[in-house]
């Protein structure tokens, strides 16, 4: 097609061209053109995808095709970082318009297998490549470790038991703790009976090798329907909660139900906001709704962080939150990705995200090699579905509702906790660890004693810890 | 179980004797003798064999006094009380001179004592061989969750618990040395591991540092650290071991090293070599120092490509006040600044065609454009501070770049501090009008007026009077950018 229209354009740029509409990956014998070639693609991509996009939101979705068209000659998942990018976003674009089409969508999405065992591969994976989650585990631990010297009894409640390592070096390090180990307990909440299987398996003999007490209680459950009473706390032990990229899918609610609601109960109910607040049992989110008052949401697009917090989509994690507090946990680290990609419009999602995915995409070509599988799995299990999550999906189906951390201190603070600063120490062993990545890319921050991981000079992750504030 | 030796003192054997006459509940049946040795476990052929039953066994103060219910373990014991109640008392001798010899067996029929040729040589073992075997654990050691049945064993454990014997390099430590001997071979492996792949991970960044071709040098080292990393996540657990503990630094640092698989000698505090990792020394220094260099180093490669890749990295050291990026390639986030500073500087018209000039406003949102869609026109509405730049801009025809050089350099500083805001007004400017982005609407596009120029001339497929094939004539600007190495006047006219 582009070949046809001519132009008084010399013989070397139709040379460019060509080699441009061909498989971005094919070896060039000048390798600085393919360099130049690359940043030139990245750029033109970029503008493809921020072009297509505008044409999705607004519903023009003829021209939506045309560059959905365009940049899938260009986009590769096994091109560079921005070729990669543009695949998964496109996807993700591309999912978003056939969501018009329900029937369509359901259809070709009917016969999708998700394995458990590659989830659980794409989790490993994502634990070995990235420091992120081993500075999270390695902050956690230190700050339970100094919350319960003196205990005997400690009982932690990880909110996603899936890798066993965090609590193995836990254990490790309890068990050299002066006055010698407590009795330990930890309830580990996941969806699938088989990791919770593994996890038992692997701590209690670690535990045994360590001559620690120690039990494991496996809980199969969704967060969000999880039944406070399962986790069995008892009186007399120590609490810690560990909540590692948890907390932001109970943002996920039916924005526009919530929307008519507010406008309704606005009128009336200006005092009882504080019922919410109360109410720790879990109740549906439909009874929550009717004994609930949000406050009046005006939708703005730029819900971004200045705007205050909105609570139209909190008040399942509000509840949460409040049922914690309600088990007075001597501690609560919560970790969680340190981006805004929970903007009310897809624009805004879209541009946040286009940072913050480029920055993990760049961390990734830079400390894994193109051909890597493990990668492209990451790429595409992890990244890509999070993508799709955020650009496709709406209401609640809308899990991956990343939030700042400074919304995530505003929140936690309504639901009183009261922030802990992480420990010197606990930031010391984490940037050590983070130096022994070998990738100078990978940068640590301290806010007001949370700390932020970031990739050159963007925020990802933000792990910050607190206590129950009575 | 009887090579615990409880012996018993000659003199007791009497009282022994006495205890089984006495016994409440008299289960004494005498067996027949069997032949054996006198080894523990085996008795002595010409021994009298004793079956008791398990409440015999288990039982404690079995003498009571009968005046005060007290109970004692031994009748001369009892008998020592009576005289306090001036009752008549009566402390027995050994009556035999010869006294046979007696052994008992366990009353649990499974058990291997059970056995008359296996039975006990004392009444105190046979007591304590039940209560550990076929008792219930009452005394549990407070350290660990260790149960025991007998009070005797359990202060004993009491005393050595908590006393570790043996701690691995790593920093595990074990009680049984069979468990701490395998740990050890196992851990060494890891650390060779570790420092074998450091060795080879420093030589593949060097490889890296040596060549344009990163693919290659990616490729093999991404081998390397995918197989690494994989083996080592297991070894991850260990990691941690130490961090309370004294020796820290050394085993971060080793633990930091296991975790990527190459070791932390190549960060740049020059925190010095380990002897964990002797074997790459050498080559981290190597590393070290190749690595130092980096940023230059990519940025002079870019000097073999032309001015090109130096004036951008320069363009980035100079507009973002940041560390420089590595020019080749450009990494996404490099990519997503550059497109939007190139928005708001309106370097891209040339680039991209009309209308991204129009979409990458940074001051009015809502300018309507008139249908003409005449290009000066466009940019003289969008960028009425600028006016002075647009015409040298204009003048310089289609292969110019160089808006972003001419701005000067305050708009240098704005731009580099407005990247994000300036992609996000670039997309503000397009999407302006529209609040509900989640409906899709299925209108034709022309709602907006500016929506209708951004589409029409960026696809070149509206009804627009100007509609050009985008396509080719921006290609042609592409090559033209490789080729006459346009982007030079990025700087050139800085």
């Amino acid at each position: 097609m582009f070949q046809d229209e001519s132009s008084s354009v010399t013989s070397s740029p139709l040379q460019v061209f060509s080699m441009m509409s061909l498989s971005p990956n094919l070896g060039s014998p000048y390798p600085w053109l393919r360099e130049l070639k690359s940043e030139e693609r990245g750029l033109y991509l970029i503008h493809l995808l921020l072009t297509c996009a505008n044409h999705v939101a607004t519903g023009s979705l003829e021209n939506a095709n045309i560059a959905l068209e365009q940049i899938s000659q260009l986009a590769s998942p096994d091109g560079d970082t921005m070729q990669r990018m543009a695949a998964y976003f496109t996807e993700a674009l591309a999912d978003r318009i056939l969501k018009a089409w329900p029937g369509l969508h359901k259809a070709l999405n009917s016969t999708r297998i998700t394995l458990v065992s590659e989830e659980v591969l794409v989790g490993k994976l994502f634990f070995e490549m990235f420091p992120f989650l081993k500075v999270a585990f390695v902050l956690t631990n230190q700050a339970i470790i100094e919350a319960m010297e003196g205990e005997k009894m400690v009982h932690i409640i990880d909110l996603n038991a899936a890798e066993p390592a965090q609590w193995i070096a836990l254990i490790q390090a309890l068990s050299a703790r002066p006055e010698g180990p407590p009795h330990l307990r930890i309830t580990g909440i996941h969806q699938q009976k088989e990791v919770l299987d593994q996890m038992a398996y692997r701590l209690t003999e670690e535990a045994e090798k360590l001559d620690i007490p120690f039990q494991f209680n496996p809980i199969v459950s969704k967060l969000e329907n999880l039944d406070i009473e399962q986790l069995r706390v008892k009186t007399g032990e120590a609490l810690a909660i560990s909540s590692v990229l948890q907390l932001h899918s109970l943002l996920a609610s039916d924005d526009e139900l919530l929307r008519k609601k507010s406008l309704l109960a606005s009128k009336n109910l200006n005092g009882i906001h504080l019922q919410r607040s109360l109410q720790m049992n879990q109740s549906t989110l439909g009874e929550l709704l009717e004994k609930d008052v949000v406050n009046g949401y005006s939708p703005s697009p730029d819900s971004g962080s200045s705007s205050p917090l909105s609570s139209t989509s909190s008040v399942k994690v509000d509840s949460f939150l409040n049922a914690l507090w309600g088990l007075s946990p001597k501690l609560m680290v919560v970790t969680e990705q340190d981006s805004n990609h929970n903007g009310s419009t897809l624009m805004e999602r879209l541009l946040e995200s286009l940072y913050s995915y480029a920055a993990l995409f760049d961390c990734l070509e830079s400390t894994v090699s193109r051909a890597s599988l493990e990668r492209l799995k990451v790429e595409k299990m992890l990244f890509g579905e999070e993508i799709k999550n955020i650009i496709a999906c709406e209401g609640a189906e809308r899990k991956e509702r990343h939030e700042k951390l400074e919304k995530w201190i505003q929140r936690l603070d309504l639901a009183s906790f009261g922030n802990v600063p992480l420990s010197y120490y606990g930031m010391l062993q984490a940037r050590r660890l983070l130096q022994g990545y070998n990738c100078d890319g990978y940068k640590m921050k301290e806010e007001n004693g949370c700390v932020v991981i970031c990739w050159q000079d963007r925020p990802l992750f933000s792990i910050s810890a607190w206590r129950c504030r009575k | 179980m009887s090579g615990d030796a409880f012996s018993m003192p000659a003199s007791r054997g009497g009282f022994v004797q006495d205890q089984n006459n006495a016994n409440p509940n008299p289960k004494a049946n005498p067996n027949p003798v069997k032949k054996k040795r006198n080894l523990p476990g085996t008795p002595d052929p010409d021994a009298e064999v004793i079956a008791l039953s398990p409440k015999t066994l288990m039982a404690t103060n079995r003498f009571i006094c009968e005046i005060c219910n007290k109970g004692f373990q031994r009748d001369q014991n009892l008998q020592l009380h009576r005289r306090g109640h001036n009752l008549p008392w009566k402390l027995r001798q050994r009556t035999n001179k010869e006294v046979r010899k007696k052994v008992y067996i366990c009353p649990e029929k499974t058990c291997v004592h059970h056995d008359p040729s296996r039975a006990l040589g004392d009444l105190t073992g046979i007591k304590k061989h039940y209560s550990r075997k076929h008792g219930e654990k009452k005394w549990k050691c407070e350290k660990c969750s260790k149960k025991y049945a007998v009070q005797s064993d359990w202060k004993a454990h009491s005393k050595t618990c908590g006393t570790r014997e043996y701690k691995c390099d790593c920093g595990t430590l074990f009680s049984r040395k069979d468990s701490f001997i395998t740990h050890r071979a196992f851990c060494d492996a890891l650390a060779e591991e570790s420092a074998r792949l450091t060795s080879v991970a420093a030589t593949n960044l060097n490889f890296r540092n040596d060549t344009v071709n990163l693919p290659h040098g990616f490729a093999g080292r991404g081998v390397q650290d995918v197989a690494g990393i994989s083996q080592l996540g297991s070894g991850f657990g260990q990691d941690f071991t130490g961090m309370p503990a004294a020796g820290l630094p050394e085993i971060v640092q080793m633990a930091s090293g296991n975790l990527f698989g190459s070791s932390s000698l190549t960060n740049f505090d020059n925190h010095g070599h380990f002897p964990g990792f002797d074997k790459s020394g050498a080559t981290s220094t190597n590393a070290n120092l190749s690595l130092s260099p980096l940023p230059q180093g990519l940025k002079e490669e870019g000097g073999s490509k032309g001015n090109l890749m130096e004036s951008l990295s320069s363009l980035y050291s100079e507009t973002q006040n940041k560390q420089p990026k590595p020019a080749a390639p450009m990494s996404a986030t490099a990519l997503l600044q550059k497109a939007a500073q190139m928005g708001s500087t309106r370097s891209n018209p040339s680039f991209f065609g009309n209308s991204f000039g129009v979409m990458s406003s940074s001051s009015s949102h809502t300018v309507s454009l008139s249908s003409t869609q005449d290009r000066n026109d466009q940019l003289h509405q969008v960028y009425p501070n600028h006016v002075k730049e647009q015409e040298t801009f204009m003048a310089s025809s289609s292969v110019s770049m160089s808006t972003d050089a001419g701005l000067g350099s305050s708009n240098f500083n704005s731009v580099a501090s407005a990247t994000s805001n300036n992609l996000e007004q670039l997309m503000l400017q397009t999407g302006a009008k529209h609040s509900n982005p989640s409906q899709l609407k299925m209108h034709h596009p022309g709602s907006n007026s500016i929506d209708q120029s951004l589409t029409r001339d960026f696809l070149g497929m509206s009804n627009d009077q100007s509609a050009r094939p985008f396509l080719p004539q921006d290609l042609a600007k592409f090559a033209s950018i490789g080729s006459t190495m346009g982007l030079s006047q990025f700087t050139s006219n800085h």
